[in-house]
């Protein structure tokens, strides 16, 4: 699904990531721990397409090469990234973007766009999953939405747009033990043989739910050490300093 | 290109029936009109805004000649049931209020009714007391509520060709009364004309006044209007404004809260783009105590589109336990175009909440590279964020129907983007 090959990137002349690999195979879901500053958003924003930086190395998604692929497509391939920090968007109602960005996904896998009615229909059935009050689609995008809330969207997002290969990127900081539940619930009925994720985090807290097959270690734009669940027990008794 | 452009006064002969006391009236105004032209940068309320330099730019002549144009039937709208008054190039031409009790409504061609009226040494306003001979008069009586809204479709005709329009409008509002308008600007007309209009709106104890107005179609129309508006004690003014599209624009307009507890909301939302110049100047005077103001003036500036807000509040002594605020917001979508805000607070009283804002900048990047993980591409994205930046100021109306139909002619006009 995904190959990464010595992966460096730079943004304003900062090296960041500095000689990466990962290889994610579908139906893999990898977990990818490190402190802050190690490089994981840099790493999820290279891989959705984000403008600015400066790479080298292998990127390839589903055989093909990314690098030359701007955002949107990406989008349409399906990639999709849960943001850390959703962006609010003011004046935009968030039940017609949910379906303005499905449209696209589908038009772009060459299938029908959904009318207003069978679209409400899998929003009704996907946001009732998650516990989402319906009050808060007929809002503008993010716009005062609680932490939970913003999380939640994103993993609405996710089973909305149905992708190959899902990002997480710290989807599960700052959330109370019953929105991590959900989103954990979110992720696993999800999986399945042909889907891969990449899944960012700090703490252990929500691969206990989710059950990784590997865990990566990050730290300084690297990744220092690869293991399973063990390594993400390890790193929460002993910390990530006297990882090496 | 016209230079030193005077008015002859023998146009003010042509008007019929005036008397002696108006035609001194309207020849002094002319006077001072001759004397001065179009105002230019160098007077303080014009520095953003130099007319002068903008029609010898554009216009080669100009003729203030009646135009007699035939008028073809409006069409009107069908999106939800309405009154309606037809106005061609500034003259009334016919009403309708099937939906009312008529005897409760006045409405007739705009008779000068008194000659002092004030001029802010704006000789554009001295142009129309010069000149103006049509417009509309309406007049609704106490305690009368409207059923439906009247939409006032404003017709400018293909015909007219370098024209100067003068027209007046009043429109008093009695005591309890509600009344809900819409503007609609039509514009048929392929050449240039200009078109001047002095506005008075009376709303009387407890009135209830909402309006709307749209002109949003392409147009080589430049267009002026001053708008004097009085607001009587607990009357309650919303206006909604969304002006874009002509080749020059500028509102000038006062509202003047001079009874107890009166409220006057103003919110507008532009597109402005391929040289559309755009002013909204506003001055909002509180009079009386515990009255509230509210402005929001939104606007979306791509190629070359320039926009403009000055915007003053006057607290007066008096004025205690005011509440007032303004902001401004500009969306900048190309190094090209230009967003000039000059807020003025003057007051005198000290129990007034009073506050102010404006902001300008360009697109959100984070916004857009947001959108384009979800499957738009970056034009979608930007025009998704510039009707998301309209529509806040559109979600506050408050009828379903009308909202819809704003909706979707804001939507045409970012269309093409
Ligand atoms: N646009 C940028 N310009 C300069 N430095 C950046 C930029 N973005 C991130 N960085 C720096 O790169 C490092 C990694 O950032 P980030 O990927 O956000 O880390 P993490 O998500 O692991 O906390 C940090 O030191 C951060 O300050
Ligand atoms: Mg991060």
């Amino acid at each position: 699904m995904l190959v990464i090959k010595n992966l460096k990137a730079s943004i304003n002349k900062k090296d960041i990531l500095k000689g990466l690999n990962i290889t994610i195979k579908p139906g893999e879901l990898h977990a990818i721990m490190g402190p802050n500053g190690s490089g994981k958003s840099t790493l999820a924003n290279v891989l959705s397409g984000k403008n600015g930086y400066e790479i080298s190395g292998e990127l390839k998604y589903q055989g093909e090469s990314l690098k030359e692929i701007p955002i949107e497509e990406r989008a349409q391939k399906g990639i999709f990234l849960a943001f850390q920090y959703p962006t609010e968007i003011p004046g935009v109602n968030t039940n017609n973007f949910l379906r303005t960005s499905l449209n696209k996904v589908r038009k772009a896998k060459g299938e029908k766009e959904l009318d207003t009615l069978s679209f409400l229909k899998l929003l009704k059935e996907k946001s009732s999953e998650l516990g989402i009050d319906e009050k808060m689609l007929s809002r503008q995008l993010n716009v005062g939405f609680s932490g939970g809330e913003k999380k939640k969207n994103e993993i609405l997002q996710m089973k909305i747009l149905d992708p190959n290969l899902t990002i997480l990127d710290e989807t599960d900081s700052g959330l109370d033990i019953d929105a991590l539940k959900t989103i954990a619930d979110g992720v696993n009925s999800s999986r399945d043989k042909k889907k891969s994720f990449l899944v960012i985090t700090h703490y252990q807290r929500l691969l206990n739910y989710i059950n990784p097959d590997f865990v990566h270690v990050l730290s300084n734009g690297k990744i220092i050490k690869s293991g399973c669940m063990e390594l993400a027990e390890e790193l929460e008794k002993k910390g990530y300093k006297k990882i090496n | 290109m016209i230079e030193n452009f005077k008015i002859n006064s023998n146009e003010i002969d042509k008007i019929k029936k005036i008397s002696k006391e108006e035609r001194d009236f309207r020849i002094n105004n002319l006077n001072f009109f001759n004397e001065k032209g179009f105002p230019n940068k160098r007077q303080e309320d014009w520095k953003f805004s130099d007319l002068r330099e903008i029609v010898q730019k554009n216009f080669k002549k100009l003729n203030v000649n009646k135009v007699n144009s035939k008028v073809k039937k409006v069409n009107l709208i069908k999106d939800f049931d309405h009154n309606y008054i037809e106005v061609i190039n500034g003259e009334l031409k016919s009403s309708n209020f099937k939906y009312e009790e008529t005897n409760k409504i006045k409405i007739k061609n705009f008779k000068n009714e008194n000659f002092l009226q004030e001029s802010k040494g704006n000789p554009l306003i001295c142009l129309n007391h010069a000149l103006s001979d049509k417009g509309y008069h309406i007049e609704i009586e106490d305690n009368y509520k409207l059923k439906k809204a009247l939409i006032i479709y404003n017709v400018f005709t293909e015909d007219l060709k370098e024209n100067i329009l003068n027209s007046r409008n009043k429109i008093k509002i009695g005591k309890n009364c509600e009344l809900h308008t819409i503007e609609l600007v039509i514009n048929d007309s392929k050449y240039k004309f200009i078109n001047n209009v002095y506005e008075n709106i009376i709303l009387e104890n407890n009135a209830v006044y909402k309006n709307i107005c749209i002109q949003n179609e392409k147009n080589d129309g430049y267009f002026h209007k001053f708008s004097k508006n009085k607001l009587s004690s607990k009357s309650k003014y919303s206006s909604f404004i969304f002006p874009s599209g002509s080749k020059f624009n500028k509102l000038d307009l006062e509202f003047n809260l001079e009874g107890e507890d009166s409220e006057c909301t103003l919110q507008s939302a532009s597109f402005l783009n391929k040289d559309d110049h755009q002013e909204i100047k506003t001055n909002m005077n509180h009079l009386a105590p515990s009255c509230k103001s509210y402005q929001k003036v939104k606007n979306v500036l791509s190629s070359y589109g320039k926009g403009v807000y000055q915007g003053k509040i006057y607290v007066k002594d008096i004025a205690q336990k005011t509440n007032a605020y303004q902001l401004s917001k500009a969306l900048l979508l190309s190094d090209n175009s230009e967003f000039n805000s000059k807020p003025e607070l003057e007051i005198y009283a000290d129990d007034v909440k009073c506050s102010h804002g404006a902001t300008s900048g360009n697109v959100d990047e984070d916004s857009i590279y947001y959108l384009m993980t979800r499957g738009l591409n970056r034009k979608e994205s930007v025009k998704l964020l510039i009707d998301g930046f309209l529509s806040e100021v559109v979600d506050m109306i408050k009828s379903n129907s009308i909202k819809k139909f704003v909706r979707s002619k804001l939507q045409r006009q970012i269309h093409g983007y």
